[in-house]
């Protein structure tokens, strides 16, 4: 606990604080990226991505293992990674443009065969005399502890430059996240943007492996979108709000796996971002599960007290405890169950209301289809002030015509 | 300078196509139109399902790519005089699940006057609440576009487009399940900008409201069957053409019937 607590404040030596400062901006821009993929709904592509790193990492390795006879030179394995990951995403590309199959399933055999390959040469890898075997296996589940300072300056010199292309592109990317077709109107060349979109997280992707190991940083990509979705509407909270996020579970992840000795940081990471979309999907008050059901406890207690309103306009008699309770409780009722002058007042809105919105699902019946509780919404809320009006005016014809 | 030898009618037409031909796997949607629009007119494409009439226009934008043909704004290719041409697409074509408020939308409309170092100002929000308030939304500004009606959300669409000040505005079905307040805003819209002078063009597919909402149409199916003022060739033989007889005679008499008043006041 206490060696956590000094990990959280920095104060365990030059080496971890750096790691850890690295660790959170690549989790910042993986958390970036990875909305705007998310957005355009090919989160599954991240996954194709970071299996097929797997070979191209693992030739590398051997390669310098080779030459120098110690495969762990960080920038030659970053490079593999990526040109196999781009290998990978091209095969992607092409099967899906030029076969009868759809993304998904070129996502499956793409990354299933890539991942294969790579399993391969490790066990290759492991009948060889080079040195730094062990290593190996931090890119699998992630290991920043034994990470050098200057390892970790890489990665972050790299995040921030992914940070830098996000902001740059972010209004391009909405654009196409949000209707592609518009977007190229519009001059964008969609082709383009989905390429660099692409590239982004393969970056993120090759750059984060080191962090969280290359099949859990799928989950930084993917997580903290979708945790930050919970709290907002607009598009750019959502992307800061996940580099938020991303950046908080990198922290606590990192900090965490420095307690002791062989702690893997990458599952440690990604269980952090499960606790903060947990607690998102928990309480959020926009979408989470506690709003909805206070909602919904809301919306019973609506009903009920219109069909209440409407049975005291009616003169008819109500039966229902909740309802009477609802209807004593804003004095639209005395306590005997005679409506009180506010409740009368209350009933023949409540009834005014009911028949505009009759006459709303009479006229356009396609449209009220849409909306859910059609009629109980003050109908102000739901359509626009002069479509208020003509139906107004309509109802008012309606009973000049039925005097 | 457009190409002198263009015809002076494809040089002053906002959206001059020339033997456009799209197609998907060999089987020709459209084939060989040529048409041009006429600068201030409000011009409806009509023609029957699968007529090719979305497919036509999307092609003409470079959205989807065309087989052969040219597409000239004021005698220039389309692709360097985007920014003169607005685009409403069909509602249901995007994910209104989408995180963004209304105003976020509208505010994609000015995607050209905005660099990336630049944030949306006060000036921005200010031309798109103005579009807001020409279609009646202003007040959902701030609401999240999940919760719209249909008829809400394209208005929302058409303001994207206005707030581009475009001189020629294209619209994919803007009527196409809208309730009948929003089909008259939209129309009363569309009407107050041609008598700006800009240029409206519409795929349009409900016959009957033709004559009281366009001065100008082109029958399309897959080929071009007929293109001109309305009162000359929204007529029973062309129609009977582009339909191949599938208007009942009862549908065609009530069409061609309104044509007769027109034609006799």
């Amino acid at each position: 606990m206490e060696t956590w607590w000094h990990a959280l404040t920095f104060s365990l030596g030059y080496n971890t604080s750096v790691v850890t400062l690295g660790s959170m901006l690549l989790a910042a821009a993986a958390g970036m990226v990875g909305t705007f993929v998310l957005l355009r709904k090919r989160a599954l592509v991240s996954d194709a991505i970071s299996h097929s790193t797997l070979p191209g990492l693992a030739l590398a390795f051997i390669l310098v293992g080779l030459v120098t006879g110690d495969g762990r030179l960080l920038p030659a394995l970053l490079l593999g990674a990526a040109a196999s990951a781009a290998l990978g995403l091209w095969a992607v590309q092409a099967i899906s443009a030029r076969t009868r199959l759809g993304e998904d399933a070129a996502i499956g055999a793409v990354l299933s065969t890539f991942f294969a390959f790579g399993v391969v040469l490790i066990t290759v890898i492991q009948s060889m005399r080079v040195t730094g075997q062990s290593g190996l296996t931090g890119y699998l589940v992630g290991a920043t502890a034994g990470m050098l300072a200057s390892e970790a300056q890489l990665i972050a010199a790299c995040a921030l430059g992914l940070l830098a292309a996000v902001l740059v592109m972010r209004r391009d990317f909405l654009m196409v996240c949000f209707d592609a077709d518009f977007a190229r109107t519009q001059g964008v060349n969609t082709w383009r943007v989905d390429l660099l979109l692409l590239m982004l997280l393969m970056a993120v992707v090759v750059v984060g492996m080191k962090v969280t190991g290359l099949i859990l940083i799928v989950a930084l990509t993917i997580i903290p979108p979708v945790a930050a979705r919970f709290w907002t509407d607009q598009p750019m909270a959502m992307v800061a709000l996940a580099a938020l996020l991303g950046a908080l579970s990198g922290y606590l992840g990192v900090t965490l796996s420095s307690v002791s000795e062989g702690l893997p940081t990458g599952p440690l990471i990604v269980l952090c971002a499960f606790g903060l979309f947990l607690a998102s999907f928990l309480f959020s008050p926009r979408r989470g599960v506690l709003a909805s059901l206070l909602a919904y406890r809301r919306f019973r207690q609506r009903v009920h007290l219109r069909q209440g309103l409407l049975a005291l306009g009616r003169d008819e008699p109500i039966f229902d405890g909740l309802t009477l309770s609802l209807l004593r409780r804003r004095g639209y009722i005395r306590r005997d169950g005679v409506a009180t002058p506010p409740g009368q007042a209350a009933a023949r809105d409540a009834e005014h209301e009911e028949r505009l919105w009759a006459l709303y699902r009479e006229r356009y019946p396609d449209d009220a289809l849409h909306r859910e509780h059609a009629g109980l919404t003050p109908i102000a809320q739901v359509l626009s002030a002069d479509a208020i009006m003509a139906l107004e005016a309509q109802l008012m014809g309606l009973r000049e015509m039925r005097p | 300078m457009p190409d002198p030898r263009l015809a002076r009618e494809v040089i002053a037409s906002p959206f001059a196509i020339q033997g456009l031909t799209v197609s998907y796997d060999h089987r020709p949607v459209v084939h060989s139109v040529d048409f041009v629009v006429p600068p201030g007119s409000m011009t409806a494409i009509v023609g029957p399902n699968g007529a090719g009439k979305s497919s036509l226009l999307k092609a003409a934008l470079g959205i989807t790519r065309r087989l052969t043909g040219e597409v000239r704004v004021f005698g220039r290719p389309i692709e360097q005089m985007s920014r003169h041409v607005a685009f409403v697409p069909q509602r249901n074509s995007v994910d209104w699940d989408f995180p963004a408020r209304v105003i976020d939308v509208v505010a994609m409309g000015l995607f050209r006057d905005l660099r990336w170092w630049q944030f949306s100002g006060r000036d921005h929000r200010r031309r798109a609440m103005e579009s807001l308030g020409r279609v009646g939304m202003e007040a959902f500004a701030d609401r999240q576009i999940g919760q719209l009606s249909g008829g809400q959300q394209q208005r929302v669409f058409l303001a994207r487009a206005l707030v581009q000040e475009a001189d020629l505005t294209i619209l994919d079905e803007p009527f196409a399940g809208v309730d009948a307040a929003t089909e008259t805003a939209i129309v009363e819209v569309l009407k107050s900008l041609r008598d700006e002078g800009r240029t409206l063009l519409c795929v349009h597919h409900d016959l009957s409201t033709v004559r009281d909402y366009f001065d100008h149409v082109l029958l399309l199916n897959v080929r071009r069957i007929a293109a001109g003022p309305v009162a000359e060739v929204f007529v029973e033989r062309h129609l009977q053409a582009t339909y191949g007889g599938r208007l009942s005679p009862v549908q065609l008499a009530r069409l061609v019937g309104s044509a007769a008043e027109v034609g006799g006041r």
